[in-house]
């Protein structure tokens, strides 16, 4: 252990000595340092997070677990560069996005990004394949139907793609949100609670999915989840606390935590 | 170019799902509206402007007591302008055995380019349109000097040393004008036998007019091109200056439909705003989920530009041709009520309507829709973060900047804009403070009151902001409504007072004193309804306080040139009289009381006092016939020239005139039937001088009748599209309502508790509306009755009922009636299409 925590340690010196170079890293996917959100409210300021430090290697899977309320939706939108944080800075995909502004970091997530939400975040007013789509369409790739109707067939939904969102099921379309996340090519995907709106059975064929294709296009995957299931299938479990990293285990047999256990 | 189609691909699929319909509805209403009330203002205006053409014969008058320069004929040509001219002047003519005094009229071969001659085999009766003046060697005489010549229609009548057969009997001429100006009886003639005549001498008192008709535009280019050169010999005139009474009904027949078309544009706007900010919020999910695909601010706002210049151009075209069509519709439904016809409406009305759709599209969809690049992508996560504020301080400045812009644009207008905009302003600054005060005491009101009321008003408060806005828009659509509604009863009353239905369309002057009683006795025992018989006698000022009148003259035109208003110098027809007429108005002094006796006082009518600043004291000399009298000024009055009556400049004392021989005039209603009675009255006195102005009464009434249909139909269209502006803000919050009652239904809560809140929600909404429309209303119809108008304010106490009520049940019914839907649908599909 001794011994590999300082190898961790120079490796990480010198990641972090390349990032500053500017120069693209081949492990290294997501870090953050000294990393913290703090937010004005009515009732005064509040700290969300404080003190963050963690680094996800190039097709690693990480859960961030915790209880409600512990900051973990807030963690995933900073390292997803959806959102700045108060301070710390973050790295992704070899891209300092701490130091970007809105435009750059749209930049970043439209080359190395993907999706999953909750709350599935399809575009109503668009059919299935259209969302399956939209991202490539964004980039202004061709051919992107063809790779949408492919991948729409992967997840099983090739006869509703002519379908809009409401008309499909909640895993349905979270079905479609897989697919749109891998539509990007995207080097990483991040999901928050991918399967907090579905009930057990259809959640366990979500993940099975997402899984599946994490493997298949070597996708690094940071998701968020209550789902002890789900923590345990990752590579590593990253546990936070009232906004602070208690645990960040490698942990390649399974993750197992009480804490989890409890919810 | 990749970008542009994605733009088109995303604005399709948009328009499938049925995102794009509201704003494409309501940017088509608004172009849609204005474009329909431009063109049909636009051809009404035409109509109008043509049958008031009538009055002059032309649509433009050269005149003068010489005949223009060859020159500008030839321009008038040159600009594709119709011709002719007539020349009068006052000569004796002869029949066989009688002489009469009589005023010539020598036309050339076109007259008249606008409007009708009709004539007839017989004095006062009958009558049929003829186009054409006489043709020479025939001369045309008006009915009144039939009897007082003794003559019939084949007789021979001498003119000056030619001789001329009377093959008609002239019963109108489209520009006799009205009043006292042109007294003798008419003779038409043609102009080419005037040399025959030999009365044109030099010296003689001739009046030349010229008279050109044709395209407007070069109407318009040949007035820039003469007025330089008309110089002090020549007067150039059009329908407004030419027609006595009928000048300001058609100005503010104008500013009315121009009010209308503004209002119309403003609620445009505010339809559009609201939509364009539905259509906003409807997307901020769209946004920030595209932004988490990698789509960059700049990419949301290329995107969301061609989103709406297509839109614009879409909504512009279906919006001129909805105009077209609706405006031929409301046309063909009046085609019974509108005597004249339409003339084809030009391209501006299509211009204006397009323009007013971009600039509204600019003013108030744009900070919309620029707000969404602003959107955080960290939205996707926690929906209520990254939401942008809908109003804020560059919208209002847009959308107020907009509407001023479109105003002035649209009326060419300052002061009317102005007014209206302070108005719309203050009211909105001053309305939105009160619906906000009117919105915390309602709940508290309403904590006490039952649980449809408590469920209503808990909504209401919830949404504070956003009930205090629709308030505010209600409102102010309520508010245009009204200001429409009190405008148009004050014009239509006006114009009803101008001219009351059997006023006295026939006056008699001449009578000789021992007339007076033999002519009263003969009209009412022809049950005629007569005047009293006023004094008249004409006689001028030499002397103010001292001051030869003519010196005064003089100075104040190398002062003020030529227009200064009445001389203090002209010849006027004096009168006296115990009380006030009944439209004067003293604006100075005071009238003398019923028994006066005493000095010789007068009563100057205002505008000859303000052009000679004379006041009340101010010794007066007046010549009348070969003697002098002196009188002091003791009231000064105001004075309705265009009600058709015999109205003085000069009024004196009871007594004061005893002394001078004087003739009498006196004015009475005939119906057209009882026009023979003429006939008896004319061979009976033959040296009273009739005049009939029942023809021009007539016209003027018409003409009044026209521009007051006008007026109601640009009221009835701005209605409409007031209700539709109603329908657009009730639907931008739908959304919201339509979520929060589905809830409540799953939740169990009866139809009855669900409609109940709806109907109490809208209605309390409407009732604050209805009492900041009246209250908005009131001040601006103040500020636009007494400035614009030009009328007298008068408060309007039951408008004070009626607005809150209006607002009561308007807003209750549509919003009840639009989202009623609720209680019709399973909630579930309601929630699923909100998710
Ligand atoms: N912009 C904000 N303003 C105020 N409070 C915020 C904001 N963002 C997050 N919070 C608060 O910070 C805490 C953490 O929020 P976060 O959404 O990250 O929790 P979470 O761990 O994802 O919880 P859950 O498992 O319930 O989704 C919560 O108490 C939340 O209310
Ligand atoms: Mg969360």
């Amino acid at each position: 252990m001794d011994s590999a925590d300082t190898a961790k340690l120079k490796k990480r010196k010198i990641n972090a000595a390349i990032y500053f170079m500017n120069m693209h890293a081949v492990e290294t996917m997501v870090k953050a340092e000294d990393l913290g959100k703090t937010v004005e409210t009515s009732a005064g300021q509040l700290t969300i997070l404080k003190g963050i430090n963690l680094e996800i290697k190039k097709s690693e899977s990480v859960a961030i677990v915790g209880e409600s309320g512990s900051g973990k939706s807030t963690l995933l939108g900073l390292l997803a560069g959806l959102d700045t944080p108060s301070r710390g800075v973050i790295f992704l995909d070899g891209n300092e996005i701490t130091a970007l502004d809105e435009e750059e970091r749209a930049r970043v997530r439209g080359e190395s990004v993907g999706f999953v939400f909750q709350s599935f975040q399809l575009l109503a007013s668009l059919t299935a394949v259209e969302n399956v789509m939209l991202p490539a369409e964004l980039k202004g790739e061709t051919g992107a139907g063809k790779q949408a109707h492919a991948l729409l067939k992967r997840v099983g939904l090739e006869n509703r793609a002519h379908h809009y969102p409401r008309q499909l099921s909640g895993g349905e379309q979270q079905r479609v949100a897989i697919a749109r996340a891998f539509a990007s090519s995207a080097r990483i995907l991040f999901a928050d609670e991918p399967t907090g709106n579905l009930d057990t059975k259809t959640g366990g064929v979500i993940i099975e999915l997402l899984f599946e294709l994490n493997k298949e296009f070597g996708t690094t995957l940071v998701l968020v989840t209550h789902d002890t299931n789900l923590a345990t299938r990752c590579d590593r479990a990253i546990h936070i606390d009232s906004g602070m990293l208690i645990a960040a285990e490698n942990t390649d047999s399974g993750y197992s935590a009480p804490a989890v256990e409890g919810n | 170019m990749a970008n542009l189609k994605l733009a088109l691909k995303l604005l399709w699929r948009d328009w499938r799902a049925g995102e794009l319909s509201l704003l494409l509805a309501s940017l088509v209403i608004a172009v849609g509206t204005v474009t329909t009330i431009t063109l049909f203002i636009d051809r009404l205006q035409q109509a109008l402007v043509t049958e008031s053409s009538s009055f002059i014969a032309a649509d433009r008058v050269i005149s003068a007591a010489r005949p223009v320069p060859d020159e500008w004929l030839a321009r008038a040509t040159e600009l594709q302008l119709e011709q002719a001219a007539h020349l009068s002047f006052l000569s004796m003519v002869f029949a066989e055995e009688r002489a009469q005094f009589a005023s010539v009229k020598a036309v050339s071969s076109k007259y008249p380019l606008r409007g009708k001659l009709i004539v007839s085999d017989t004095p006062f009766v009958g009558g049929s349109v003829i186009k054409h003046g006489p043709p020479p060697g025939e001369v045309w005489l008006e009915s009144r000097l039939m009897p007082s010549l003794d003559l019939a229609v084949g007789d021979q009548l001498d003119v000056g040393s030619a001789s001329f057969i009377v093959s008609r009997v002239l019963i109108k001429e489209p520009d006799r004008g009205g009043g006292f100006n042109n007294l003798g009886p008419r003779v038409m003639m043609n102009l080419q036998d005037v040399p025959l005549t030999r009365v044109v001498q030099p010296g003689s008192r001739l009046t030349y007019r010229y008279l050109f008709a044709g395209d407007q535009n070069n109407l318009q280019e040949f007035e820039a091109w003469l007025s330089p050169r008309l110089g002090q010999d020549y007067r150039q005139y059009g329908v407004k200056q030419g027609i006595q009474g009928i000048g300001k009904t058609l100005e503010r027949a104008e500013r009315f439909l121009l009010l209308g078309g503004l209002l119309g544009v403003i609620l445009a706007g505010v339809a559009i705003a609201l939509s364009a900010q539905r259509f906003s919020i409807r997307h901020f999910d769209h946004v920030a989920i595209m932004k988490s695909l990698g789509a960059t601010s700049a990419k949301i706002d290329f995107l969301y530009l061609i989103v709406f210049v297509v839109i614009g151009i879409v909504a512009t075209l279906i919006g001129c041709g909805v105009g077209w069509v609706s405006q031929l519709g409301v046309v063909k439904l009046l085609a019974p009520f509108i005597p004249v016809a339409l003339p084809d409406p030009g391209l501006r009305p299509f211009l204006v309507g397009a323009i007013t759709g971009f600039v509204c599209l600019l003013a108030f969809a744009l900070p919309p829709i620029l707000k969404l690049r602003a959107i955080s992508p960290i939205r996707v996560l926690r929906r209520d973060l990254g939401n942008q504020k809908m109003q804020d301080a560059v919208t209002w400045i847009f959308g107020i900047c907009g509407s001023w812009l479109l105003m002035w644009w649209y009326s060419q207008d300052l002061k009317l804009t102005m007014l209206i905009f302070s108005g719309g302003v203050l009211a909105v600054l001053l309305l939105g403070g009160v619906a906000w005060f009117l919105l915390r005491t309602g709940r508290v009101l309403g904590m006490q009151a039952g649980s449809v009321w408590r469920l209503a008003l808990a909504g209401m408060q919830r949404r504070g902001q956003e009930n205090t806005l629709q308030i505010l828009v209600f409102g102010l659509a309520i508010m245009l409504l009204l200001i429409l509604v009190l405008v148009r009863t004050a014009l239509i009353d006006e114009w009803k007072a101008q001219i009351p239905d059997k006023a006295p369309n026939h006056f008699v002057i001449n009578i000789a004193p021992e007339e007076v009683a033999p002519i009263n006795a003969m009209l009412s025992g022809y049950q005629l309804r007569s005047q009293p018989l006023y004094p008249m006698i004409s006689g001028k000022i030499v002397e103010v306080n001292g001051k030869s009148s003519r010196e005064l003259d003089e100075m104040r035109e190398a002062e003020l040139g030529e227009q200064h208003g009445p001389r203090a110098a002209s010849t006027r027809n004096l009168t006296w009289m115990q009380s006030l007429p009944e439209d004067n108005r003293i604006v100075a002094g005071q009238w003398w009381a019923d028994d006066y006796q005493g000095e010789a006082l007068v009563s100057i009518e205002r505008d000859l006092a303000l052009a000679n600043s004379f006041n009340v004291g101010d010794e007066l000399k007046f010549a009348i016939r070969d003697s002098e009298l002196n009188a002091r000024i003791a009231s000064i009055r105001s004075v309705k020239w265009d009600n058709m009556k015999p109205n003085f400049y000069i009024i004196f004392s009871p007594g004061a005139l005893d002394d001078f021989p004087s003739t009498y005039i006196t004015s009475f209603f005939l119906e057209k039937d009882q026009k023979l009675f003429l006939n008896k009255l004319l061979r009976e006195y033959p040296t009273i001088t009739v005049l009939e102005v029942d023809v021009i009464i007539e016209q003027i009434q018409t003409i009044i009748n026209q521009v007051t249909l006008a007026v109601e139909l640009v009221l009835a269209l701005i209605i409409v599209s007031g209700g539709l502006v109603l329908l657009a803000s009730i639907q931008a919050s739908m959304d919201e309502r339509f979520h929060q009652h589905a809830i409540l239904r799953t939740l169990g809560a009866s139809r009855k508790l669900v409609m109940g809140s709806l109907l109490v929600e809208f209605s309390v909404l409407g009732f604050f509306a209805g009492i900041l429309a009246t209250l908005g209303a009131e001040v601006t119809v103040y500020g636009l009755v007494t400035e614009i108008f030009e009328l007298e304010y008068t408060i309007h106490p039951w408008l004070w009922l009626l607005g809150p009520l209006i607002g009561t049940l308007m807003i209750g019914i549509l919003g009840t009636l639009a989202t009623r839907r609720v209680v019709q649908i399973p909630p579930m599909t309601i929630l699923r299409e909100l998710a």
